[in-house]
């Protein structure tokens, strides 16, 4: 096998177990599997995920040696975010498969300085569950005036801030109202805190947009918390379906969020709303199909494009609707001939942009 | 404990080659006593129980056995007890490791215009996000719009009626 990795051959090796035996042909096969993400973007990396997390979980010791090789080159200024990516998605992979990760993570991740919200974070991550204490040590580090904070970074991993949404918008969860605040106070200081360094000290900390976005999730919170169906959600407006107009604007502000309101629209689009007359459920759905000419006027064309065509070549979609989306989008936009057009230049933006 | 006894138990709990994860497992029972005799005992441990020793003492067994997995690993975790992070200066101790490295890092250099995005990204605000990762790049442009959609003027109708209510609420 060694024979075979010093040739060069490291796409020949598809053993696991032959792959991890030795550090020499692991590390190899680990330069060839990041060497075609680095090539190939998120559509490689997503094809081949399965695989190389298998490799890379072999071991704890396998999964520690990538994790730190990646963590080196992740470091670099120019094009380490990359990286941090597959770091992440490998995480993800690993927790899937029931592999507790979250020490090697935070002892990457620089938070050995911070050891009080190091342990808090800690736990939490690896029951996968929040609690209010150490939620509360959390808040009182960041909320201090006292004592500098620790860095933003360390409260800005996805698994926790998925976690935080999970408590305060997920109707089944049952979140304390009197420390909901808190988590309110963290999820807007991860989003909208900026810190400047300067070699690797923090010179400044920016906190200017905390406030007005603290106040806007206890709005968002507040009307979430509600609890109503999707059918009641879409019908109780008078004719103005005001839910779907917060989608337009969330697409409208954010770019990266644009696959997930495609998620959101195709699973409005897609749902039965079998209590519905069927003249009412035609004209939701062609509400959702307004929804979906917004998201591609703001650029998500290829994506919902290729939706709209699937449902064509599937059948199984009212013809009236596929004409009131190929209508309206040729009423609001035309082709310009200064464009490129679709095949000279390709948009992969859905999945690209999209973490 | 005697010498030969850790040896036992570090199999029983570490040795299974089944299941390679068993780090958490254990950890909860190190004492001072049972480090003193795993150090005693460590040469006579199978490569893949070695690795899962986790002080300083150990650690410099470790860093010097022939295995070099075992090494690799020591040598990741030297600076763990003392200061909890792991330890990233690690070219000078494996060849493989600086080849592989320095090849990996000539190429993300050269990735910027991959933008594969950190997960976090989506969960920032435009300033935090440009913060982090600098302007995003325009989307590439298919059409042009002949007129405001009707998603705007949906918009501004009910920013309209919004302002109204608001009002009524004030003057009532």
């Amino acid at each position: 096998i060694k024979l075979i990795s010093d040739a060069g051959f490291q796409g020949e090796i598809t053993s696991v177990s032959t792959a991890c035996h030795q550090i020499e042909v692991f590390s190899r096969v680990l330069r060839t599997s990041i060497t075609s993400f680095l090539e190939g973007g998120v559509e490689v990396m997503e094809k081949n995920l399965p695989e190389f997390t298998k490799m890379v979980c072999h071991g704890e010791h396998t999964y520690l040696y990538s994790q730190v090789m990646m963590n080196i080159l992740a470091q670099e200024p120019k094009g380490g975010s990359n990286i941090r990516r597959i770091c992440q998605e490998l995480q993800k992979c690993a927790n899937q498969r029931g592999l507790d990760v979250t020490p090697i993570t935070l002892a990457l991740s620089g938070a050995a300085a911070y050891p009080r919200a190091c342990q808090a974070l800690s736990s939490m991550l690896s029951k996968k569950a929040l609690n209010p204490a150490d939620i509360t040590i959390l808040y009182k580090m960041y909320s201090d005036n006292q004592y500098p904070p620790p860095p933003v970074d360390l409260i800005r991993v996805p698994a926790f801030l998925d976690l935080l949404i999970e408590s305060l918008f997920k109707t089944s969860s049952r979140l304390n109202q009197e420390h909901k605040s808190k988590y309110m106070y963290l999820l807007s200081y991860a989003a909208s805190v900026t810190e400047t360094y300067k070699k690797g000290i923090r010179k400044h900390i920016e906190k200017k947009e905390l406030k007005p976005t603290t106040q806007a999730l206890e709005k968002v919170q507040a009307l979430c918390a509600q609890n109503k169906n999707a059918s009641e959600l879409l019908l109780n407006t008078d004719h103005t379906p005001l839910h779907l107009v917060l989608v337009d604007e969330i697409v409208t502000n954010h770019l990266l969020l644009h696959q997930k309101a495609l998620d959101l629209l195709v699973r409005l689009f897609e749902s039965s709303f079998d209590e519905l007359d069927v003249m009412v459920r035609l004209e939701l759905k062609k509400t959702v199909l307004d929804r979906m000419v917004h998201l591609f006027s703001c650029g998500c064309v290829l994506p919902v494009v290729n939706y709209i065509r699937e449902c064509h070549a599937r059948q199984d979609t009212d013809i009236s609707l596929i004409r009131h989306f190929v209508s309206e989008v040729l009423k609001w936009h035309q082709t310009d001939d200064n464009i490129p057009t679709q095949s000279q230049n390709q948009d992969s933006r859905g999945s690209r942009y999209n973490p | 404990m005697a010498a030969g006894d850790t040896a036992l138990w570090l199999h029983n709990k570490l040795g299974s080659t089944d299941d390679l994860w068993s780090g958490k497992t254990i950890c909860s029972q190190l004492s001072q006593d049972r480090l003193q005799s795993i150090h005693a005992c460590f040469h006579t441990l199978q490569p893949h129980v070695k690795w899962k020793g986790y002080l300083e003492e150990i650690l410099m067994v470790a860093i010097h056995d022939t295995d070099q997995w075992v090494s690799m690993v020591g040598e990741i975790l030297r600076t763990f007890p003392a200061t909890g992070a792991l330890n990233l200066e690690l070219e000078d101790n494996n060849g493989t490791f600086a080849e592989v490295l320095t090849d990996l890092k000539k190429l993300v250099k050269k990735s910027v215009d991959v933008r594969m995005l950190p997960m976090e990204c989506q969960f920032l605000n435009k300033t935090a996000l440009v913060a982090t990762t600098g302007q995003q790049p325009v989307p590439t442009k298919h059409f042009a719009l002949k007129r405001k959609p009707k998603s705007a003027t949906l918009r501004a109708e009910l920013l309209q009626k919004s302002s109204e209510a608001a009002l009524n609420r004030k003057r009532n």
